[in-house]
């Protein structure tokens, strides 16, 4: 095998040294591009954001078609969402007298308030269905087989997870179309046999969609259950390098 | 003296795990960076192009008909129309959540893992199963919101009627024009003493007989359940027979891809075919909610 040798640098690495190597640039940090395969894994083993990743993974997993970044984009839905949702807590109040009118504000007197809420609304659709795509191309590509069946386990909490999250957001604008999808959907957790009355009440706050069950739904939806799922993600993704990467043929 | 031939190593080097690696950066950040990139744009340009609904007020006392749950719960919506609720909103998807995470419990074989589609007969096991999932469900909807019947009358003037009523909608069967239940099967005691758990209606008093319905029983939770368990099995039993289903691994593929044809159809009819009282309508009959139809 042929010693990796450090590039040449070049014109454009000549005109990025002067632009990013001045004093303020390097306190933060510390290395210009990583041009050489040493500095390139170091940059990745030693970024507080990168380092999630291995330092090198298996030729065949950076094809796209081998995951479609079905899971990278889920959770970059989640990222996503965390900013256009602390955003939107800026200008909402969840009380049955201004959650509606809140929203309202939000779409006509906030500067970008509409564009918020439409990202928001709009990439919690999008996690939905990536979670389900994510889910069918790991299970078709054989990657729940052992070692992996914890982290398969780990994925269908994600799964639930990422439903009652955006369940739970439902209900918060508070309008027509919120207040009817919840009565409908609590009515299908309140049929459970046995459980399911005192489910109802426990997840409303009452006998019926009302004030306890909007403070309830937005405290999920707020905190609980992002809360639950970052750590659930956390687990995920460990143990995606505890299992040595991504399946592939053994 | 015999020539001794010596087994040499081979000199070609095997090849090294490390030499099919390739560096995160820039090779799989890059890869992250443009599909992350690129869904910010789209959903720009979608959050431009769309406003999320915002209908009235919630208002408790005007009803939204048809009031429809998030459209990922609409396939529960739709089964509940034909079943009994604790049976479709609950014990379905418990059930069913529970096979999925007991999955490589079942299937612990390694073969076949990190490629798509890997074993032989994967993919037409997957078309097939998907196939029957999505036509077989819209087949069992229609028969059972008596579309079947009525096409049947109005196209070549059979007509099912009477005492074939159950052809129809299994709900005939509770009938007792249809079937003639004695008095006693739709009060079957079997809990001569109060259960509090069990005893939430009100004026459930202290010495209430807990009863079993049996004709609703049958029609509302026996047959449906029947179905689904019946013709999954059969489903997988049939490809195992002809050859398709051969491992555990293929038993999974046939009732993943079968749950999808089922679930999409599910949620297809629920989004955009149920109306005002769940009937069955065309999506373009839909009452429109201040110029969204159905819900969103
Ligand atoms: C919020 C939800 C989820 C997030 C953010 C997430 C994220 C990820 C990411 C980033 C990967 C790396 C490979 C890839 O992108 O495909 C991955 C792999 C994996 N995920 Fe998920 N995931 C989620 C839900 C799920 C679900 C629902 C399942 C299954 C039921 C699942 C099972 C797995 C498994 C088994 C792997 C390892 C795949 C392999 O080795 O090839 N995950 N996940």
């Amino acid at each position: 095998m042929a010693l990796e040798q450090p590039a040449q640098p070049t014109l454009g690495d000549r005109i990025y040294d002067k632009l990013f190597h001045n004093y303020l640039w390097r306190s933060i940090f510390r290395t210009g591009y990583p041009n050489t395969p040493r500095n390139q894994m170091l940059v990745v083993a030693t970024n507080v954001f990168l380092h999630l990743h291995p330092t090198r993974i298996h030729r065949t997993h950076v094809k796209i078609t081998h995951t479609y970044c079905l899971g990278g984009l889920t959770f970059f839905m989640f990222l996503g969402l965390t900013v256009t949702g602390i955003l939107l807590m800026f200008y909402y109040v969840p009380s049955v007298d201004r959650a509606y009118l809140d929203i309202q504000n939000i779409q006509t007197n906030v500067q970008f308030g509409q564009l918020m809420r439409n990202m928001h609304r709009w990439m919690a659709h999008a996690m939905v269905i990536l979670v389900f795509l994510h889910m069918l191309r790991v299970f078709y590509t054989g990657a729940y087989k052992p070692p992996r069946e914890f982290n398969w386990v780990v994925g269908v909490v994600l799964l639930v997870l990422t439903f009652l999250l955006s369940f739970t957001g439902y209900l918060l604008p508070w309008d027509q179309l919120a207040f009817w999808a919840i009565t409908v959907g609590t009515n299908i957790a309140g049929s459970a046999p046995v459980l399911g009355p005192k489910t109802k009440f426990w997840l409303l706050g009452g006998f019926e969609v009302g004030p306890d069950a909007l403070i309830r739904f937005y405290t999920l939806h707020v905190i609980g259950l992002p809360l639950l799922a970052a750590i659930f993600m956390a687990v995920h993704f460990w143990r995606i390098r505890r299992d040595g990467g991504l399946a592939r043929p053994l | 003296m015999a020539a001794v031939v010596v087994a040499r190593p081979a000199l070609r080097p095997t090849p090294r795990a490390r030499d099919e690696e390739v560096l995160v950066w820039p090779d799989l950040v890059f890869v992250e960076f443009v599909s992350a990139l690129l869904f910010t744009v789209a959903l720009f340009f979608l959050s431009f192009a769309m406003n999320a609904p915002l209908l009235d007020e919630a208002n408790a006392n005007v009803t939204n008909d048809p009031a429809k749950a998030p459209w990922y719960l609409l396939n529960l919506q739709e089964l509940l129309l034909h079943m009994n609720p604790a049976l479709a909103g609950i014990i379905v998807p418990t059930v069913w959540l529970i096979l999925l995470g007991a999955f490589p419990y079942f299937d612990q074989s390694t073969a076949g893992q990190g490629r798509w589609f890997a074993d032989a007969n994967s993919i037409r096991n997957t078309v097939v199963s998907f196939i029957v999932g999505f036509f077989g469900t819209l087949a069992l909807i229609l028969w059972n919101s008596g579309k079947v019947a009525l096409w049947l009358k109005d196209w070549f003037g059979i007509s099912g009627g009477g005492q074939l009523a159950f052809l129809e909608r299994s709900a005939a069967l509770k009938d007792p024009s249809v079937v003639p239940w004695p008095d006693w099967a739709s009060s079957i005691p079997y809990l001569w003493f109060n259960l509090k758990i069990l005893d939430e209606g009100p004026g459930a008093g202290v010495t209430t007989f807990q009863k079993i319905d049996l004709p609703t029983l049958l029609v509302d939770i026996g047959i449906p359940a029947g179905f689904m368990v019946g013709l999954t099995c059969l489903l997988v039993y049939a490809l195992w027979r002809i050859g398709w289903v051969l491992s555990r691994r293929d038993a999974l593929i046939t009732l993943m891809s079968g749950f999808v044809g089922v679930f999409l159809m599910l949620t297809i009819i629920g989004t955009a075919f149920r109306g005002p009282g769940q009937d069955l309508i065309w999506p373009w009959d839909l009452r429109t909610l201040e110029g969204i139809p159905g819900q969103e």
